[in-house]
């Protein structure tokens, strides 16, 4: 297998778009091709995703994507996997690559949801479950979340200031990202003042819909013999699944997918959780990241909740989490967001992660969830 | 390569749908070998993996495991908010997930309250309290 890196990244501010996904996806792929000091015909392979392309009744959007590259006769693929679509697509360039079938690919998701209003937009979001044993019962997104933190606060000591904590860090590191839907800090009391949304979610618990678009570059050691950043050395590349309904779990207060996912990245990258200097972890809601914190290894079990406002997981923390301002505010636009977890390490690997750089920037993980557990992706990066 | 037998003949979505919307019984499957119960659709048992089900009557009765109280719903229930969305432990093995549209606060219902299943001309599975259902309820 042959040594991949991230070699060039991208990413526009998540928000809301004026453009279509198609669009804004062209745009930041170019970027990201600029990015690594190479050109479209360099890409040997495009993976795309556009998980809800069909709020903006298109479909197939890789080939309008390689048109508007200039290089229609270069192969591509859309990759959905839910809200871990992009994550999958690099996961597939990393095969693609690392196998030397290409010597680098292109990996851009984009989403764009702004022009639907919230039932809409919450309709979307929710086919991503099981329609016929979820969805049609009266489940949304959030609300199955939701679920498991009624679980969770019933099991493990809880309380509303723990998820206020993971909101706050998350939105202070948002404010210091120029490519977050949410670019302001938040108090405590603003976070439980905030209206419920799906019991015991309050608004601030809650990721927002947002559009936006992240690219980037996926190369062969060899063949960028002299990068123009500091590349991301692909440590570790792993998918696993798991049971998504939550009536047939073993166990509701874990995603299995995430365990699997974490466990077999660690085994590649020849790494265990301490061995992380930062992570970007799947935070859609609060309650999320603490269990992305548990399953993959980095605190106890029944822990997680509490990590935020311990201190552990806030910037300048032992194990800084979502530097980005994760899901919660630099915002998730679905099939976008895995690759900007991306974007994320290869900015505070270039010190281009102004005002919110981590201390420590040698091995960093990001932990990408395909809606609730269905499946997940985890990826290790480091220096060379 | 000699083609595996397909699994028993099961009842399809569209029939389990059809069974609890005409009032029950709440239709599921299971696992011959491991005992699983569920009533989620599919041709092998997702603990285990053996590709063999056995089909199941599933309980009306059952105790609530985890649950939400939503205000913002998706289009099928835009007039139906705020209502809880729940996971229940059914007597006699499985769990489903069903809505409650009688709890319409955060402390209505609590984790281990006992329900039933309620058929409706809503749709969904619907839940209610025990202590709302008369006696005669089907599948009771």
């Amino acid at each position: 297998m042959r040594e991949s890196w991230v070699v060039g990244a991208a990413s526009n501010r998540f928000g809301k778009m004026s453009e279509t996904a198609r669009e804004a996806a062209t745009r930041v792929s170019l970027a990201a091709i600029r990015s690594a000091g190479l050109s479209p015909k360099d890409i040997g392979y495009t993976f795309v995703s556009n998980a809800f392309g069909i709020a903006e009744h298109q479909a197939h959007v890789g080939p309008l994507i390689n048109g508007g590259l200039g290089i229609p006769d270069v192969p591509s693929a859309t990759i959905e996997s839910a809200c871990s679509s992009s994550s999958a697509g690099l996961h597939e360039a990393f095969v693609q690559v690392a196998g030397g079938f290409i010597d680098a690919a292109l990996v851009v998701g984009s989403e764009k949801l702004s022009h639907l209003d919230t039932l809409a937009a919450t309709s979307y979001f929710a086919i991503a479950a099981d329609y016929a044993f979820e969805t049609k019962n009266g489940a949304t997104f959030p609300g199955l979340y939701a679920t498991i933190a009624s679980a969770y606060r019933s099991a493990y000591p809880t309380t509303p200031e723990m998820f206020g904590a993971i909101a706050i860090k998350n939105h202070a590191n948002g404010a210091r990202n120029p490519h977050a839907h949410f670019q302001r800090e938040i108090t405590m009391e603003t976070y439980l003042q905030s209206p419920i949304i799906a019991s015991p979610f309050r608004l601030y618990d809650c990721c927002p819909f947002s559009d936006g678009a992240a690219a980037i570059v996926v190369a062969a050691k060899e063949f960028v013999p002299s990068p123009v950043s500091e590349p991301l050395v692909i440590r570790a590349s792993a998918r696993a699944g798991g049971i998504t309904e939550m009536q047939d779990r073993p166990d509701l207060l874990a995603l299995p997918a995430t365990q699997t996912a974490g466990a077999k990245a660690f085994r590649q990258a020849h790494l265990a959780p301490q061995d992380i200097d930062f992570a970007e972890v799947h935070d859609c809601f609060t309650l999320a990241e603490a269990l992305a914190l548990e399953d993959l290894g980095f605190v106890p079990r029944g822990t997680g909740a509490r990590a935020a406002m311990d201190g552990l997981t806030v910037r300048d923390g032992k194990l800084p989490i979502n530097p980005s301002g994760g899901l919660k505010a630099k915002g998730h636009p679905v099939s976008a967001t895995g690759v900007s977890q991306v974007v994320e390490v290869f900015e505070q690997f270039n010190g281009l992660a102004k005002g919110r750089e981590v201390p420590h920037t040698e091995t960093a993980l990001t932990h990408n969830v395909g809606a609730t557990g269905g499946s997940c992706s985890v990826h290790i990066f480091s220096r060379r | 390569m000699p083609s595996e037998s397909p699994p028993a003949a099961s009842h399809t979505i569209s029939e389990w749908v059809k069974s609890y919307e005409d009032g029950g019984p709440l239709r599921g499957f299971r696992c011959p070998h491991c005992g699983f119960i569920t009533a989620t659709w599919g041709l092998a048992c997702p603990r285990c993996g053996t590709v063999a089900r056995d089909e199941h009557a599933l309980s009306a009765n059952g105790t609530v495991v985890a649950f939400t109280l939503l205000t913002v719903p998706g289009d099928e229930f835009l007039n139906d908010a705020p209502y809880v969305y729940a996971v229940v432990e059914l007597e006699g093995g499985g769990r489903i997930t069903g809505w409650m549209p009688t709890v319409r606060t955060a402390d209505g219902v609590a984790i281990g309250e006992r329900v039933r299943f309620r058929p409706s001309y809503k749709p969904g599975v619907q839940f209610v309290r025990e202590s709302e259902v008369a006696p005669t309820v089907s599948g009771a």
